[in-house]
């Protein structure tokens, strides 16, 4: 084992320019250009109240998302009707609920606080799955480039050719038709256990999973093509730098602030692919309530009754808001260079 | 180049075949067939019905007839007659009177008994490709000047504005944005007509509208920016974030330091380079506008090839399920190849080799 | 830089078009497509009648607008037709022996005037049909509708052999048709004929006696034979069109298209945009009869949308009429000028949940009694469907002939009572010494945003009133039908029925009968849906469709029903479809419950409309 060259210290730094006199790490360095962006700063907090609110959803909530009261249905508070007053020859009142009630008569309100949860978890999985092997298969094609990079290339152009939301129709009705009576005990069984204690979830992040890493890899494996063929590169390994040290500290720090753009613009993308498959019938299994599925009820009456339509699509709007800035935030505190500073 | 285009045109023939193999397995393992329905027809019937379709065949006898169909050029010698659904090749070329080449048979679709899977190619996707094609031009044209205002004066108080309008067009989704569009547009300002299409087959060329003047843009004008706008903010988004990171390498310093004025620097290096991701995209995502329209075309009532991606697979339409998603992926391959060209186009340093 | 940009962009374009431009060179498009170009949604064609009548102009001619709901109309075909687009169009461009009237759905002369029945010693029933011989096929040459001729310069007038050929190509097995198995039920040897046992044609019960006398004859000797002998799959139709003959060419599958079609209806086809618009316009060779009259508006268009943009164009003054949405129905009755115009009209429909009567719990009649009334139907219609439906107390819908309706069996079959059905449950729970809340119970319904609020309602009835929780599992349409008609149907699960001719037979024995629709067979033995097997109501149900004497038809349905829903307690009716309609003011209109409009019958005040 050759001894690493430690190039913190190095005047040679992620972009071939010393990043940091005080010699501090590039991870504390981060954290603390991360604090100084107010915008990230919000977004994130934004982000942890939303965490906690799914986490402690039954403490929160004044209602349980499922309770019904058929005859409250579509019944809403008067500061809403004074939001929409073309609900004025019809609407009911009642101030029972915060935003209303839905079709059904259940509380909008809480099923937006429980819907967080099934939303959040697909905007975190979806890309963590799809940061995971993206990244990972993108860098080590980009990275080594030649046959391999040609014949790892070619698996993704051939997932890449499918159109990945029917796709993943076709997935879920084989998944859930696959596992729809299995006997206890078997693989089949627990997976299908699993999908309905999840509401449906598990094939649906398995869909997604299997669909969106490629776009990843792909955008992994131009970015490390253009940047594998720098200066500094050349530099740590004329230094005699291992492969993988080359890929971890010198390739992704530099590749990583595209990657992590893409991936927050991204989550709206994973999201929606949610809000879509609800409205094409597919999506969480009732009563689970999520965002997607509630904009896609509430989009039906949403001449009728606006509020069950704007009050979802206001929270998954502020959602992706801080996702958003969190994200910029992100990729400004990654990648020093990009500092705001003009 | 020539020859790495012409290794990359054959990797796309393998790329389709795969993907034909793939969609052909996974559409045969969903359980439900065509011809299921609430009323259950007797086995007489459905009998009739399959061998109709040659669904009686073994799997692997209907795949290789399917690829026979699609992929191998046929001969006819006489003028096609066009009389059989399942006898509608795409592809009709008269050599003389008595010889034809025949190429792309996708088969009948079994939803529509006077239709093929090339009809609905030839009279539904033109559409789609209008839509499409609008969208993403929308899309560029909002979202690329977007992220570049955002970029030149980031931290101030165009770009978070610019970025709000960018995020705010990615997060209403068209489900909610298309209705609310129909009703103040078209319902209360009456300014638009609420749904449908102003053009109709035939197509010059196969794809372009006859009529391009106002009664062809009061209806493409709602969809194609409900459709383009998310699509614009993810442009808008991408622009600002490469171009941010292109100002800061060192040969725009370079620049700079030479003292090239700041409007060369920026339109002269860093632009070209900053849009190398950005036209990474654009490739899968005028193939995801043509395609991914469905939800578009229910609401504006549009008679394009959205509603077939969904429905065919709900329906077991299997010739059109295959039909789809194979036009899909040549679609993708192709557009790929051209990024890929582009690419080092725009970036001379990546070479082919 | 920028312009390198746009050149790529302008690739991407072209790729499009070269992949758009994928046009055939040689695929017959119909000459007459060029004729009929319309600017853009705007009729400016004349429609000259063959007959002298004046000259419309385009402003004042009766054109009406209408939805048939999102997609293609599948086909036009009437050996193929299946669903209710389809036969609408079927319904207006060509007339069965017998018809339907649209509204009480009973059997009236079509293209037979008269018809008389003989009970054959085998107990076969033969008919025989006697046509009228004034009627000519006609087709849209792109500017007017024209008398189809034939080789021989004579207007072809639709008789007897036109029948018989539209009788023979729906059975043929080649053709394919789905519809067949309702004449290969019914008629004598239609079914071995259509599954291919035999391929010579006069083992089918359809005789040509002369130009304008047909013979056809039933299996069985029943009320609804003549309603069979008019559905759409018994049409005439053009075999020189379709086959080709000395001076036609023949168009196979594609006689169906514009350009292409011939008919005999009161309207015949204009425009097929397909997935966008069908226009049917006015046959003025139509020779009027009392109940099926001249057509008074010009042309019908009828849009295919998705139920809120449809609501959308009615709003903005582009549709006559239309069915309203679920989620426009609190605004519609709260707007005075749209409550105005909205009507409900029955349909003949009937949404039902089924048991498996032979899954765990579901086996034992108390519960399903329980489940079936803990079912508050009336409070699912106020709060849920909204649209003014029935409870539905018993399956067959009331208004076919045979089914008992409300007023002649006013307790007949089942309905909410709380306390009935905690006493049934307690009764089991006490059994098998369990609480409510330990039940296993699954309710699967196939993925639609209708049957998910419904089942979500009924879910919650049965744990406020039962306290019994339900698991709602739904599955996508063509996996669900595989489940729910196969081994592992589940304990409950969701299904509706429509007419198709208009008798309880239709309705009560072609589902729940041996092998029925919803009770489907294996091996002689219950396969899936409910797994129902009751020897003595298969007996009822032969017996009852034999019954010659209405009143005591409905008494015999009456009987069956109350075993199906109330003893056996095999489904549990939930409630009877209407359709909520709104219609212009300036329309005239009738309303039908069979599915289908006779367009024939409306009328549009010109000077009232806008």
């Amino acid at each position: 084992m050759t001894q690493p060259v430690s190039l913190e210290n190095n005047e040679f730094g992620a972009g071939g320019r010393p990043i940091s006199v005080k010699g501090e790490s590039l991870f504390r360095d981060s954290v603390r250009r991360l604090a100084r962006n107010k915008a990230a700063v919000v977004g994130g907090t934004i982000i942890v109240i939303l965490i906690l609110v799914a986490l402690f959803a039954n403490v929160v909530a004044p209602y349980p998302y499922a309770e019904q009261t058929l005859v409250d249905q579509n019944k809403l508070p008067q500061w809403v009707l004074s939001l929409f007053p073309t609900m004025k020859p019809y609407a009911q009142l009642s101030s029972d609920y915060f935003i209303g009630a839905d079709y059904v008569g259940r509380d909008l309100f809480s099923r937006i606080i429980f819907g967080a949860r099934v939303s959040l978890t697909v905007a975190f999985i979806g890309p963590l799955i799809s940061l995971l092997i993206g990244v990972t298969y993108g860098s080590i094609s980009g990275y080594f480039g030649g046959r391999l990079d040609n014949l790892m290339m070619r698996v993704v152009d051939v997932l890449y050719a499918f159109p990945s939301l029917l796709f993943i129709i076709l997935l879920l009705a084989f998944f859930r038709s696959t596992f729809a009576h299995p006997t206890p005990g078997t693989f089949t069984y627990t997976m299908s256990q699993l999908d309905s204690a999840s509401g449906g979830l598990l094939f649906i992040f398995i869909g997604i999973g299997l669909t969106a890493w490629e776009t990843m890899a792909r955008l992994t494996r131009g970015q490390v093509l253009s940047v594998r063929e720098k200066e500094f590169i050349e530099a740590a390994r004329t230094l005699g730098a291992k492969d993988g040290r080359i890929m971890f500290r010198h390739i992704l720090p530099n590749v990583v602030g595209p990657l992590v753009v893409a991936e927050t613009l991204a989550i709206p993308g994973y999201i929606s692919t949610e809000a879509f498959l609800s409205f094409i019938g597919i999506g969480v299994n009732p009563p689970t309530p999520s965002w997607g599925s509630m904009i896609s009820d509430g989009a039906q009456v949403i001449r009728t009754y606006p509020n069950q339509a704007v009050f979802p699509a206001l929270a998954l709007a502020i959602t992706m808001f801080a996702f958003n800035f969190l994200g910029d935030g992100l990729r400004d505190a990654l990648d020093p260079r990009l500092r705001g500073n003009q | 180049m020539g020859r790495y285009i012409i290794r990359r045109i054959l990797y796309m023939l393998v790329v389709i075949l795969v993907v034909s193999f793939i969609t052909f397995g996974l559409m045969h393992s969903v359980p439900g067939g065509p011809f299921d329905k609430e009323k259950s027809l007797p086995a007489e019937i459905i009998a009739n019905l399959e061998k109709r379709y040659h669904l009686d065949q073994p799997l692997w006898k209907q795949y290789l007839s399917y690829l026979n169909d699609v992929f191998v050029p046929h001969i006819a010698h006489e003028k096609p007659k066009g009389l059989d659904v399942a006898d509608d090749y795409l592809i009709d070329i008269k050599i003389t009177d008595t010889f034809w080449i025949r190429w792309m048979n996708f088969g009948p679709t079994f939803s529509s008994r006077s239709r093929s899977v090339n009809d609905i190619f030839r009279q539904q996707l033109p559409v789609s490709v209008q839509l499409g094609t609008l969208a993403l031009i929308i899309a560029i044209i909002i979202g690329v000047p977007l992220g570049i205002i955002s970029a030149l004066k980031q931290n101030t108080i165009y770009d978070y504005l610019g970025m709000s309008i960018a995020i705010f067009g990615v997060s209403v989704p068209v489900i909610v944005l298309g209705p609310l569009m129909i009703w103040i547009f078209g319902v209360t300002l009456k300014w638009l007509p609420p749904t449908g299409w102003g053009s109709k087959p035939p197509y010059i060329f196969g794809f372009l509208p006859t009529n391009l003047g106002w009664d062809y843009w009061k209806y493409a004008l709602m969809p194609s920016v409900a459709l383009g706008l998310g699509s614009s903010a993810i442009l808008a988004r991408l622009t600002r974030a490469s171009l941010l990171q292109v100002i800061r390498e060192d040969y725009i310093r370079t620049a700079r330091a030479k003292g090239v004025k700041e409007r060369n620097v920026i339109v002269g290096h860093a632009l070209k380079n900053s849009l190398i991701p950005v036209v990474t995209i654009l490739g899968p995502m005028m193939a995801g506008l043509v395609t991914g329209t469905f939800v578009t075309e229910l609401t504006f009532g549009i008679p394009g090839m959205g509603k077939y991606f969904v429905t065919s697979i709900t329906n077991r339409d299997y010739p059109v399920i295959m039909g789809t998603i194979l036009l899909y992926a040549v679609f993708l391959v192709v557009a790929n190849l051209l990024v890929d060209i582009m690419y080092a186009y725009l970036d001379p340093r990546i070479r082919y080799d | 830089m920028r312009s390198k940009f746009f050149v790529l962009a302008g690739l991407l374009i072209a790729v499009s078009m070269i992949l758009g431009a994928c046009q055939p060179a040689a695929v017959p498009t119909p000459e007459t497509i060029i004729q009929t170009i319309i600017v853009e949604g705007e009729v400016q064609e004349v429609v000259v009648t063959a007959t002298p009548a004046p000259v419309v102009k385009p402003e004042q001619m009766k054109v009406l607008t209408l939805n048939m709901g999102p997609g293609d109309i599948p086909t036009i075909d009437p050996s193929l037709g299946t669903d209710t687009s389809s036969i609408q169009i079927v319904a207006e461009t060509f007339i069965g022996l017998t018809r339907q009237d649209e509204v009480t759905n009973l059997v009236e002369p079509g293209m037979a005037t008269t018809w008389d029945s003989v009970v054959n010693e085998d107990g076969t029933e033969t008919i025989t049909f006697h046509l009228r011989n004034d009627v000519t096929w006609v087709r849209y040459n792109g500017s007017t509708v024209e008398q189809v001729l034939d080789c021989d310069g004579n207007p072809r007038i639709v008789n007897a052999n036109d029948f018989y050929y539209g009788i023979m190509r729906t059975l043929a097995p080649a053709t394919a048709s789905q519809y067949a198995y309702v004449l290969g039920m019914s008629m004598v040897g239609a079914n071995d004929y259509n599954s291919g046992e035999t391929d010579d044609p006069s083992t089918v019960g359809a005789e040509v006696i002369d130009d304008f006398t047909i013979a056809l004859t039933f299996i069985e000797q029943a009320a609804y034979n003549p309603a069979i002998a008019g559905m759409w799959i018994a049409y005439a139709e053009p075999s020189w069109l379709i086959d080709g003959d000395d001076c036609t060419d023949a168009r196979g599958d594609k006689w169906t298209e514009t350009g292409f079609f011939q008919g005999y209806g009161p309207y015949t086809l204009k425009e097929w945009v397909h997935d966008s618009t069908i226009t049917l316009v006015k046959n003025p060779f139509w020779v009027a009869t009392d109940n099926i009259p001249a057509p008074k508006i010009e042309e019908v268009t009828w849009t295919m949308l998705d139920a809120s943009p449809a609501m959308a164009e009615y709003e903005a003054g582009n549709i006559d009429t239309v069915a309203i949405p679920l989620a426009d129905m609190d605004r519609v009755k709260a707007d005075p000028v749209l409550s105005a115009q909205y009507v409900v009209a029955p349909d003949f429909c009937t949404y039902f949940y089924g048991f498996n009567t032979q899954a765990p719990v579901v086996n034992d009649v108390r519960v399903r009694r329980a489940l079936s009334m803990a079912v508050d139907r009336q409070s699912l219609i106020d709060n849920v469907l909204k649209g003014n439906q029935e409870p539905a107390r018993w399956f067959s819908r009331p208004g076919l002939a045979g089914a008992p309706t409300m007023e002649d069996h006013p307790d007949l079959g089942i309905g909410y009572d709380v306390t009935a059905a905690k006493a049934e449950l307690q009764s089991y729970l006490d059994e098998v010494g369990k609480t409510a809340a330990e039940l296993d119970l699954t309710l699967m319904f196939n993925t639609s945003e209708g049957h998910r609020k419904i089942a979500e309602a009924i879910q919650q009835m049965w744990k406020d009133n039962l306290g019994v929780d339900v698991k709602l599992v739904n599955q996508e349409w063509a996996v669900y039908l595989k489940t729910i008609k196969g081994a592992d149907t589940p304990q409950i699960w969701r299904l509706g029925w429509c007419l198709d001719y208009p008798d309880a037979n239709n309705f009560i024995r072609e589902n729940f009968g041996p092998n029925g629709s919803a009770n489907p067979w294996k091996d002689g033995k219950p396969f899936g849906g409910a797994m129902y097997n009751n020897p003595d109501f298969f007996a009822g149900l032969l017996d009852a469709a034999r019954e010659q004497d209405p009143k005591v038809r409905v008494d015999k349905y009456a009987a069956l029903e109350e075993t199906l829903v109330s003893t056996d307690a095999v489904i549990i009716p939930i409630y009877w479809y209407t359709r909520n309609t709104l219609t212009k003011p300036y329309v005239t209109r009738t309303f039908s419950t069979g599915g289908h409009e006779y367009i024939e019958k409306w009328d549009i005040d010109m000077d009232a409309k806008p």
